[in-house]
């Protein structure tokens, strides 16, 4: 008997096994079956796959910066600098983890803006736009929380700037602010709680959500264009796999050696270590995607009317927001029809945005 | 030299370059992920004492030292020496503790033994304990690895 011949009957043998009592069989014959429609659209399918990869990258290099990194006042910026200095390559891992949290947060607005403006939110894809929204915001808070955790100057003050916000809503305000500080003031009681929200409860949280999330687009398909005429489009649709995912990984590779060389070239610094009773560091202004929030508030006066200006500036944040959470409910037509109003919208957002960003960097 | 047939088809080379391509792309992403999860060793290559810390100490008796990040244990033997061991047991590493009145050096983890020079006499150690080396220089005492000048 052949030794490689055996070998084979007993890997077949041990799959058969595995197969019998795991059943996996179901979800290869689907994958073996599922299409991508190619349209003017499919550019846009490329951003949500990026930012799984997006989101691994941020993991592995997570898990490494906190076998090192101390969530306390005294060593937090330490351990930090340690890893920059000391740590062999902790360097890279930390830019790879500063950039590509940032492309990942970039990736998000496009994934979103995307589908708001080709209106794949439609019927029956209401619940995938929803869980979207939730991942859009735990993806921002792991940029908030993330931030604080160097424990520097300008990060302490952008975590008392944001965590002072939600004390303008009415009634939950002051309660939340005193939630997500751990205390009245930001301490080291706030660092080492943002560190558990980053490490540990955000990421049970997000990964529960694209799990769900990604169950729905495989449940529902890729979205079509507005008017596409169906069997047309069956015609054009390539196999999943491996047509698209081979497509994917060229985009994966080519993102992922951009990060690496802006991650090698361009590390982000590390002020020294911050003190809870210095002055602000003049000129502050938090991270890019924040600034269009940023500049709103700044614009507000202190007083409207008898109200403080915080709380309209706020008020209408929070309301922009809930209407973006439930636009597929806003706009149930379905998913045939065009919207002109709701594109005309999200240009406008996207103008606004932008407008706002530039003004805040320049002003 | 001419060949009857290829070696290889152009598949096999395709796939052997792809396949090598992307090996090679793994094992760049893997290294500074491996570098960085197994930091490199912090033993000292010397520490430096100031004599007169450790003048006073009695025959037969030790000082402990940081070593690193593991005990140091200077030890004036009966003949007015100083020698100096790594405080740790050769077994599985627990730290030892050295018993004046037993002349011996003892680990409580799994009642390892070792006599006045360190030699394992009794229980589970499977070598002497790690010998460094003691120099006197002025108002300093010098420790080193064992062998290092």
């Amino acid at each position: 008997m052949k030794p490689i011949g055996s070998l084979k009957r007993i890997m077949a043998g041990l799959a058969a096994w595995m197969e019998e009592r795991l059943g996996i069989e179901a979800a290869r014959d689907f994958l073996r079956h599922k299409t991508v429609p190619q349209n003017r659209h499919t550019i846009w399918s490329y951003t949500g796959s990026l930012l799984l990869l997006f989101f691994s990258i941020q993991v592995v290099t997570g898990i490494i910066l906190a076998f090192y990194y101390r969530p306390t006042l005294e060593e937090a910026n330490k351990s930090i600098a340690r890893i920059m200095t000391e740590v062999p390559l902790g360097w890279v891992i930390r830019s790879v983890h500063f950039w590509s949290a940032t492309f990942m947060i970039a990736i998000v607005f496009v994934h979103l803006l995307s589908i708001w403006i080709i209106k794949s939110y439609r019927k029956p894809r209401e619940l995938t736009w929803m869980s979207g929204v939730f991942l859009l915001v735990f993806t921002l808070a792991f940029g908030f929380t993330g931030y604080l955790l160097p424990w520097d100057d300008l990060s302490l003050a952008a975590t008392k700037v944001g965590t002072d916000i939600p004390r303008s809503i009415p009634v939950v305000g002051a309660w939340m602010t005193k939630f997500l500080r751990g205390g009245e003031d930001v301490s080291g009681d706030t660092l080492t709680r943002f560190f558990s929200f980053h490490v540990s409860i955000l990421p049970l949280l997000v990964l529960a959500l694209i799990a769900f999330h990604v169950y729905l687009i495989q449940k529902l398909g890729m979205s079509l264009p507005v008017g596409a005429d169906e069997k047309e489009e069956a015609k054009r649709a390539i196999p999943f796999w491996p047509n698209f995912v081979f497509r994917e990984m060229i985009v994966w590779l080519i993102l992922f050696g951009v990060l690496v060389t802006i991650a090698v070239f361009w590390p982000p610094s590390l002020g020294k270590s911050a003190d809870l009773m210095a002055p602000a560091p003049e000129g502050i202004k938090p991270e890019w995607y924040f600034l269009f929030l940023f500049q709103t508030l700044k614009i507000f006066p202190a007083k409207i009317l008898f109200i403080s200006g915080d709380t309209v500036a706020v008020s209408l944040i929070l309301l922009g927001g809930i209407l973006f959470f439930f636009l597929p409910l806003l706009d149930n037509r379905p998913a045939g029809r065009k919207g002109k109003v709701i594109t005309w919208i999200a240009f406008a957002f996207i103008l606004y945005a932008v407008a706002m960003s530039v003004w805040s960097l320049l002003g | 030299m001419k060949f009857k047939e290829s070696l290889f088809s152009r598949r096999q080379f395709l796939n052997g370059l792809l396949g090598g391509w992307l090996g090679a792309f793994l094992a760049s992403i893997l290294y500074p992920v491996l570098r960085a999860i197994f930091p490199p060793e912090k033993e000292p290559d010397q520490v430096i004492l100031v004599s007169s810390d450790y003048a006073g100490i009695p025959a037969n008796t030790v000082k402990m030292f940081a070593w690193g990040s593991k005990p140091g244990l200077l030890k004036k033997t009966e003949k007015d020496e100083l020698v100096a061991f790594v405080g740790v047991c050769t077994h599985l590493d627990c730290n030892v503790i050295y018993l004046p009145d037993q002349k011996k050096f003892f680990c409580a983890c799994h009642d390892g033994w070792y006599d006045e020079n360190g030699t394992n006499i009794s229980g589970p150690p499977p070598r002497p304990l790690r010998r460094l080396s003691v120099t006197v220089e002025g108002d300093n005492i010098i420790i080193k690895k064992e062998g290092a000048t």
